[in-house]
């Protein structure tokens, strides 16, 4: 009797507690925030990471709506853009119909932005990229914002100052034909010469290409055809930027003139080959890339990331955690609803200190902060040292 | 053409169309080899390139730059995995009687599997990207000629392994025996040939040689798990070229669509502004142009050559 009496008991407290369990979750309002970056493809390393970080600011924010007894939780709905604007339009339009995500933190590249943007101005859905920075995708009003990083106007014009101060008459441009490059190479030409530079020939390559041996000898006659004036400035992804350097590395006029090249060429993949990292180092290599500076945030977020996922933190992983948390934030303050979070992002925006800049938007939602670093190769191509700094706002170049 | 194209051009342009052409060669006679013995296009057979890329690869990186011992392992490691994906795969669905189409459709999921244990792996290690730490040094410079340590393996690597191939199929039990497979497989069987065997020798040799083409290829440029996919389509349009039978015709069409990437699209681009962008377009031109209007490929034109099959 006493073991019956017992069993009732247990019954009714679990259920009890089960009820009280349905009811906080039945009380809990779910905001999906979707996010659409290229798990495959030769990006997918960096997909993944950034997913990373977008799924520690999630479980931050989680963490803290609870502490604070708030009914509203976040989920993410990952999608695969393949590295592709077709991609990017299909992971958009999976994620929006079927989780009814108002917004999407991603995708990666500008033609994978530019491929979204139809899907997403259509049917309201705000997309917060994170590392996209081409012109082609700077249109006020539409419903792409590109919160860390700011768009290439800037830095072309960093690259074009550089190529004029270092006495280049003439320049050689290899460019990943994609919005990307292509708007890289315009603005950069478009720069140069308003400032006094001289003729410059453009070679486009197509972004699957990993093997450049046409495209190198082409860029190394073109500078022949110059003379000893001429410098040259690569535009590349990684993986081809490694493969350029590679076939350029027994050639005498590419290893004799002094280079400029984007970002992609400064991985740490690059310097791992002594060939490559020689190569830059004879180069004079020097880079523009947004400057990273330490916030108060930047050890935190490096800290945690290290111990949610047990490695380190990639390249820009920061950029897509500090994205999210612009969604995020202006999510929980607009509502879950596309139109409010359009009219609210650059508000909360423009009040946010991420892990590695201030962001701050100008009228086509794109980052206004052009605050650049410059780096070069050190002479033993153990790594890049920062020899200096542009400011994008006022166009000026300051040496260490 | 050298009218219209600097001669520093001309020259670089060539030396990069035979190395390239070489690469092509070697990773095209396994899909020739494939289709005659198995009657099957293999698109995963870029995947077993990548293999034995990365196979080559972690083996530089650990210290060993014994270029013969890298060789050696990619073509292990190549082999394994061709012969692993026909007994996992291929094999049971032959068995079934399935169609030809439903082999295609399987080797491209053979393919998309080990690429992305491959992606799995390279992301777990780090390892995307990097080169075979064989330093790469100038061997040879006279003008504008300029040969490399690298020309000076791939070319020399090629050529002797496509030779060893063509004396293995044509004087060796071995070769007489897939050569009777190639022709007509029943017979073969009744005939007391162990067919099973044979393939799975051919397996292996599809795969070794198209994961030393893989670790030359990583020399040449970034070693990725999208590696042999991206140059898929060069290879395939050399074996389309070579009609997908005669070795001798793969040869030459391998060196065809290297010289239309390497030299002829720098004489669109210098004498007609085509971009250099469009170089991806050329091996799918040949495709299609070859499928048009000569569906036969080469063949004919180099009957001589030992033709598989006849």
């Amino acid at each position: 009797m006493t073991r019956r009496i017992v069993y009732v008991l247990l019954i009714v407290a679990m259920t009890t507690m089960l009820g009280a369990t349905a009811t906080a979750q039945d009380d809990m309002e779910i905001y999906v925030l979707g996010v659409a970056l290229p798990f495959t493809g030769s990006f997918g390393t960096f997909g993944q990471d950034f997913e990373r970080g977008i799924d520690l600011a999630v479980a931050q924010m989680n963490g803290e709506l609870e502490a604070a007894g708030s009914a509203i939780r976040f989920e993410t709905a990952s999608a695969d853009t393949e590295q592709t604007p077709e991609g990017a339009a299909r992971a958009l339009q999976t994620i929006v119909q079927t989780t009814g995500a108002q917004v999407v933190v991603g995708p990666l590249t500008t033609s994978e932005v530019l491929g979204a943007k139809q899907f997403a101005d259509e049917n309201g859905v705000i997309i917060v990229a994170m590392a996209s920075s081409g012109p082609a995708a700077s249109i006020p009003g539409d419903n792409i914002f590109r919160v860390i990083y700011p768009p290439d106007t800037f830095s072309s014009k960093a690259f074009a100052s550089i190529a004029l101060e270092r006495g280049h008459q003439n320049m050689v441009v290899l460019y990943v034909d994609d919005p990307f490059g292509n708007g890289m190479n315009e603005q950069f030409i478009k720069n140069y010469q308003a400032s006094g530079g001289g003729e410059v020939a453009s070679f486009g390559y197509a972004p699957q290409s990993t093997e450049l041996s046409a495209e190198a000898a082409a860029v190394s006659a073109a500078l022949a055809g110059f003379g000893e004036d001429a410098g040259f400035f690569c535009v590349c992804f990684p993986g081809a930027a490694e493969a350029f350097v590679q076939v350029s590395q027994i050639d005498p006029i590419l290893t004799s003139v002094q280079w400029l090249g984007n970002e992609a060429m400064t991985s740490d993949e690059m310097l791992a080959d002594p060939g490559h990292a020689q190569t830059l180092a004879n180069a004079d290599f020097v880079t523009v890339s947004q400057s990273a500076d330490s916030t108060p945030l930047t050890p935190i977020f490096h800290a945690d990331f290290v111990a949610m996922f047990d490695k380190e933190p990639g390249i820009f992983t920061n950029y897509a955690f500090d994205a999210a948390n612009i969604a995020m934030l202006t999510m929980l303050a607009a509502g879950n609803d596309g139109a409010a979070v359009k009219s609210m992002l650059p508000f909360i925006s423009n009040h946010y200190i991420g892990t590695a800049v201030q962001a701050f938007l100008d009228e086509n939602g794109d980052q206004a902060i052009a605050s650049y670093g410059i780096r070069q190769v050190a002479e033993d191509g153990s790594g890049f040292v920062l020899i200096g700094s542009y400011d994008g706002n006022t166009d000026t170049i300051t040496y260490k | 053409m050298g009218d219209n194209l600097p001669p520093a051009l001309l020259t670089t342009s060539l030396v990069n169309t035979i190395q390239i052409g070489s690469l092509y060669a070697l990773m095209a006679l396994g899909i020739t080899l494939t289709f005659s013995v198995m009657k099957l296009p293999n698109f995963a057979h870029a995947e077993y390139a990548t293999a034995g890329a990365y196979a080559a690869l972690i083996v530089s990186l650990s210290g060993v730059l014994n270029p013969l011992v890298i060789m050696i392992a990619a073509f292990v490691v190549g082999a394994l995995s061709a012969l692993i994906s026909h007994l996992a795969v291929f094999k049971p669905l032959e068995r079934r009687d399935v169609s030809f189409y439903t082999l295609i459709l399987a080797s491209f999921a053979v393919g998309l599997i080990i690429r992305y244990i491959l992606f799995t792996m390279a992301d777990y290690f780090n390892l995307f990207d990097l080169r075979i730490a064989i330093p790469l040094r100038v061997l040879f410079r006279e003008g504008t000629l300029i040969l490399s340590n690298l020309f000076a393996w791939v070319v020399p690597t090629s050529l002797v392994l496509v030779f060893i191939l063509t004396l293995l199929l044509n004087r060796s039990p071995l070769g007489r025996e897939m050569r009777a497979l190639a022709n007509n497989v029943n017979l073969a069987r009744v005939i007391g040939i162990p067919v099973e065997r044979v393939k799975n020798y051919t397996w292996l040799l599809v795969g070794g040689l198209a994961g030393v083409a893989g670790a030359l290829w990583g020399l040449q440029t970034a070693v990725h798990p999208l590696m042999g996919w991206g140059a898929i389509i060069s290879v395939f349009a050399a074996a389309i070229l070579g009609g997908l039978s005669s070795f001798s015709g793969t040869i030459l069409g391998a060196y065809v669509v290297a010289f239309s990437e390497n030299t002829v699209i720098l004489f669109l681009n210098v004498n007609y502004g085509v971009d250099l962008a469009y170089k991806p377009a050329i091996p799918f031109i040949i495709i299609i142009v070859v499928l048009l209007f000569r569906p036969q490929g080469l063949t004919k034109l180099i009957r001589r050559a030992g033709d598989l099959g006849r």
